[in-house]
């Protein structure tokens, strides 16, 4: 067990370190649940005066958006982004004088704050529950929802990683994150499901490893992936999270013999 | 060939980093050439760099910025691989084994910290503890040592961004230390440090160097921190090393100029002696420049007395910052110029 021992306490101060900022957190939980409310009313208004897509009623349309929510609130947090900050200041170089496997280290980090803002899932889902109501499915369909939302939590991870990597090359990486950022929440289906986008498009986003983040997780929870349809949509997840995980040690092989050649 | 006990602890042999950049053109086009076909730019960090330290060395790492110095501390860390020449730390060959390397090293850089900033400075012990797998007892004792060393207790539960710098960098020279690294590594340690936490550094230094036999290698601009802890120095310029020993060979070597203060009694204008040129003189203060080779101190004493009315006479040494600065302007002239 010492071997990982290093990286269980990466994870534990990162979550101190998080942690820390308490008002933050709080502020999270208020905002989470502001939102849930002003997409209930928006989903609302728009199923009034609108023809509902086929098989997506208004109730499921307003667990969707909510539960689609309540998992922004540990997939909007960006583990990787510390690889960024140490290039910059140049911190990178002490992580490499210690006896630890790098991005070991970082995506330890990642979980450890990830953990911090999964303990305002809770709250935010009481309170949501006060304003809007959610279906809940079978034990069943909700573990199976946990375990793609986890492969679905490891793709961004890595999503992430890659375009904080860039960083080696430019240095700056904030407007590319941007961009690719808002490509991602819409590709993704956390904004919108995947469904309301017309003919090939529809089809071919798909195809996207954004779709493994919150679309399939989702797609499971309010029935659309029926039972027998699950272990191929798991697959799916599972290979994206292996595409973008083997990218990315392609990525910091690369990034660490840029580093070692050329001195950063 | 079996790696004997009596093997310096650091080696390296013609050691020589390159980098290589793509050069740019000025312009749209010259950019788009750029892309189709690069032409590169080599910079010679390191020329060629051969130095042997013992264990137990304090050694001086100094030279102007620019002339290889960190460079050659990346390489013996591991972090950067050499162009060309052999490096070997405690039998280990660094950028092939980083990690096992990483484990008989410390690190302390002034410019930044290892430390966790938001979380009490305990946490980041901590972490260390986990990071090289030192043992529950063995943790305790160090820490509690350094603690006491370092006269840490008061800030130990503190934020480390609430921390004053001296407090800073004394929290992170016991992270440094905490898993007892035969080696330490130390660039510009002191830097920006008042002359109270200055000498708390350099005692702290001086003490683990003569108690634990830890090999320093310093780098750094402070001369004073220099002088005060290093027995030797590696000068080193544009990627060479221009001087290699202990620092009273440089100074004699050098420092041949020496100082002649002499205070009158009275106004005394234009004051003279032979075999020493005066370089200032106010009326009641002058000061003379004399070749300590060439001519004595108690004749040129003698002759001054002999001819004014004076109070008080003082001569002034030459100091390694006044050596240092001549040949980094100058260029090198001595004979010690190999390893």
């Amino acid at each position: 067990m010492t071997v990982f021992a290093p990286y269980i306490e990466y994870a534990r101060k990162a979550f101190a370190r998080e942690a820390t900022y308490r008002i933050e957190l709080l502020a999270e939980v208020g905002s989470v649940v502001l939102r849930v409310y002003l997409l209930r009313s928006l989903w609302t208004a728009l199923y009034a005066h609108n023809i509902a897509p086929t098989g997506l009623p208004l109730h499921a349309m307003i667990t969707y958006a909510t539960v689609a929510m309540l998992m922004s609130l540990v997939l909007e947090v960006d583990g990787t982004r510390v690889i960024r900050e140490k290039l910059r200041e140049g911190g990178i170089a002490l992580d490499l004088m210690k006896p630890i496997v790098v991005p070991f280290a970082y995506f330890s980090d990642g979980v450890g704050q990830t953990m911090v803002h999964a303990l305002a899932i809770l709250p935010s889902l009481l309170f949501s529950l006060l304003l809007v109501h959610i279906d809940v499915p079978s034990a069943t369909t909700l573990a199976a929802f946990v375990l793609s939302f986890a492969l679905g939590y490891g793709v961004n991870f890595f999503v992430n990683f890659l375009m904080n990597g860039v960083a080696f090359w430019t240095l700056e990486t904030f407007g590319l994150q941007l961009i690719v950022r808002w490509i991602s929440d819409l590709l993704s289906g956390q904004i919108l499901p995947l469904a309301f986008f017309p003919g090939w498009f529809g089809r071919a986003v798909f195809a996207l490893p954004f779709a493994a983040i919150y679309s399939t997780p989702l797609l499971i929870y309010i029935g659309i992936i029926p039972p027998q349809q699950w272990a191929t949509a798991l697959v799916v997840q599972a290979a994206w999270l292996v595409a973008t995980a083997g990218a990315s040690f392609l990525l910091w092989r690369a990034a660490a013999r840029h580093v070692v050649v050329q001195g950063g | 060939m079996a790696k004997s006990a009596e093997m310096p602890l650091i080696v390296t042999r013609d050691l020589r980093k390159v980098f290589r950049s793509a050069k740019r053109s000025p312009g749209a086009l010259g950019a788009l050439r750029g892309l189709f076909s690069p032409v590169y730019e080599d910079r010679i960090a390191v020329a060629g760099v051969s130095m042997e330290i013992e264990r137990g060395e304090l050694v001086g790492y100094i030279g102007p910025n620019g002339a290889g110095k960190s460079t050659t501390i990346k390489m013996l860390t591991g972090i950067l691989v050499p162009s060309a020449g052999e490096i070997e730390v405690a039998g280990i060959v660094p950028h092939r084994k980083r990690r096992e390397n990483a484990r008989n090293i410390g690190v302390v850089f002034g410019q930044r910290t290892q430390l966790y900033w938001d979380l009490p400075l305990i946490d980041s012990f901590e972490l260390l503890r986990a990071i090289y797998g030192i043992p529950t007892p063995h943790y305790r004792r160090s820490l509690d040592a350094f603690v006491e060393l370092l006269e840490m207790g008061d800030f130990l539960r503190t934020p480390v961004r609430q921390l004053s710098l001296g407090q800073r960098m004394r929290a992170d020279f016991a992270a440094a230390m905490l898993h007892e690294p035969p080696i330490l590594y130390l660039d510009e340690p002191t830097i920006g440090l008042d002359v109270v936490a200055k000498e708390a550094i350099r005692t702290f230094v001086e003490r683990i160097n003569r108690e634990q036999a830890t090999t320093v290698i310093l780098t750094t601009h402070d001369l004073a921190d220099v002088e005060r802890l290093c027995r030797r120095i590696v000068l080193i310029d544009h990627g060479r090393i221009i001087f290699d020993g202990p620092i009273e060979r440089i100074k004699d070597e050098y420092g041949r100029e020496r100082r002649l203060v002499v205070r009158f009694t009275e106004p005394t204008s234009a004051p003279a002696i032979p075999g020493a040129r005066l370089e200032e003189s106010d009326g009641m203060t002058a000061r003379f420049v004399f070749d300590r080779a060439t001519q004595r101190a108690d004749r040129l004493v003698r002759e001054v007395s002999e001819r004014y009315s004076v109070e008080d006479i003082a001569i002034e040494e030459p100091e390694l910052e006044g050596i240092i600065r001549h040949i980094y302007t100058q260029g090198y002239a001595g004979e010690g110029r190999s390893a």
